[in-house]
């Protein structure tokens, strides 16, 4: 399970402190698949990030009971510098995983070829997203907190995607944020809303559709 | 593949946790920071010998052999080791964390760790410099060897954790302010006389010895110094003031770090 209490986050900017989370909770059980909409700026992202410990909240706390794993997005968890494959040994190291093992799924997984001996700033951003995926699935985690703008794109790899984390592992937890509304029917089982800093939750994902709609 | 496992929570596995992730912090940063072609640790040690070695041909050359009756090549190699340590250290940690956002995108990563693994790197590349440019200097007959290497460790391992403590200093406030970011490298300047790297406490007038003493690393330095001149030197330390001064901001360091976290914006 994982449990938001009351989060708040706060950026200072130019024009003073602007509050994009406001009081939000919310509450994600082992094996469900919840869907997080919300405009451009709605801080969708920045919810995903505090769920997944790379920022902390303003205030309010997240509790974990499940491993959870960093916010699969375009940026962040590589260094650009080292080599896709120097990446995968650092992370193969830090959450105690079979090197070997590891290395073989992501070469299936990803298809990245010869670029995984180069640096991981070359990626194309498709490129990118395929190593994260490999990665974090060959860690096994139970839930998943996924930006959906990486999923769009190659349809061969969405696929893949599909199989391995919607079929494949059916019983583990899944966070994405989106706005494409098909993508969150299609994946979903449950679904909130995120407005004014202020989460919605739905009794359905299409209520969760509509009301989306509706702002 | 297994399931995860590793929240369990115990003492001890969460240990081992930050065993594992400061070793793979230290190999990776060998792989950043100087590529793949295992010259890394290599230029771990080669960049601090050739910062010591060089200072120290040169002020052998152009200084008078002895200064207060000490040999000058000694004089430079215990100053400049010791110095070389705590700059590095304190360099490498200015806007270390907004530098490895990515690291902390994985949870089990802390600001900590980050800098327990640098300052690792730091004082090992430093400390094995120093080894090998005292060796040539000693094979050399530029320099006698130590004569009380229980009090020269003694120092080097207290000039560590200073170097520790300022670099966990360091990371924090510069995050935390942009305005010592600037002016960190001008604070290490102005306080190369109070590190004790040039001078010796015995050189100063007697009253105004105690403001050379204020400072850890002047202590540190006049160890080493005692462990490498024996009884020819006059060396003044207070190893009571230094352990605590020491103690305490390495604890300062450590209660900064642990809240560093929600100063950071981490862009990845």
């Amino acid at each position: 399970m994982i449990r938001c209490v009351d989060i708040v986050k706060e950026f200072h900017t130019s024009s003073g402190v602007r509050r994009v989370l406001n009081g939000v909770n919310c509450t994600v059980q082992r094996g469900e698949k919840w869907g997080i909409l919300g405009h451009n700026g709605a801080g969708k992202s920045t919810l995903l990030r505090i769920i997944g410990g790379v920022d902390l909240p303003t205030s309010g706390q997240v509790e974990r009971d499940m491993s959870v794993s960093w916010p699969l997005a375009f940026s962040g968890a590589f260094q650009g510098s080292l080599s896709g494959l120097d990446n995968l040994r650092f992370i193969a190291r830090i959450y105690d995983r079979d090197y070997g093992e590891m290395r073989r799924f992501v070469d299936d997984f990803a298809e990245l070829g010869h670029h995984l001996r180069e640096p991981v700033k070359t990626y194309s951003s498709g490129m990118r997203a395929r190593l994260a995926f490999a990665l974090s699935i060959a860690i096994e985690f139970e839930c998943y907190l996924i930006d959906e703008v990486i999923m769009v794109g190659d349809a061969r790899f969405s696929e893949r995607c599909r199989r391995e984390l919607f079929e494949k592992r059916q019983d583990r937890s899944l966070v994405i944020v989106s706005h494409s509304m098909d993508f969150i029917r299609d994946t979903c089982d449950h679904s909130m809303v995120l407005r004014d800093g202020k989460m919605t939750i739905c009794a359905s994902v299409q209520e969760g559709v509509d009301m989306y709609n509706n702002f | 593949m297994r399931q995860q496992s590793q929240w369990s929570n115990t003492l001890l596995s969460h240990f081992k946790l930050q065993y594992k992730v400061i070793h793979a912090l230290i190999l990776r940063e060998i792989h950043t920071r100087y590529g793949r072609d295992n010259l890394g640790f290599l230029w771990v040690v080669g960049e601090p010998i050739l910062f010591c070695a060089g200072v120290a041909i040169l002020w052998t050359a152009i200084r008078p052999a002895r200064e207060h009756g000490l040999a000058m090549t000694a004089i430079v190699v215990t100053g400049y080791v010791p110095l070389t340590m705590w700059r590095h250290c304190m360099g490498r940690a200015v806007k270390a964390y907004e530098s490895n956002g990515s690291l902390l995108f994985h949870r089990q990563v802390t600001p900590f760790d980050i800098i327990t693994a640098r300052t690792f790197l730091e004082v090992i590349g430093t400390l094995m410099a120093g080894v090998l440019v005292m060796g040539s200097a000693i094979g050399l007959g530029y320099m006698k060897p130590p004569q009380d290497y229980g009090l020269l460790l003694l120092g080097l391992v207290y000039q560590s954790f200073f170097s520790f403590a300022t670099a966990l200093l360091t990371a924090s406030v510069s995050e935390m302010s942009d305005l010592f970011e600037k002016i960190v490298t001008v604070i290490s300047y102005l306080s190369l006389p109070f590190s004790g790297a040039f001078i010796m406490v015995a050189w100063l007038p007697l009253r105004y010895q105690w403001i050379l003493m204020l400072s850890p690393m002047a202590n540190n330095v006049e160890m080493i110094r005692g462990g490498q001149f024996g009884m020819g030197a006059s060396v003044r330390y207070d190893l009571f003031y230094d352990t605590w001064m020491t103690a305490l901001l390495l604890g300062l360091g450590i209660i900064l770090t642990a809240g560093v976290r929600k100063h950071l914006e981490i862009t990845g």
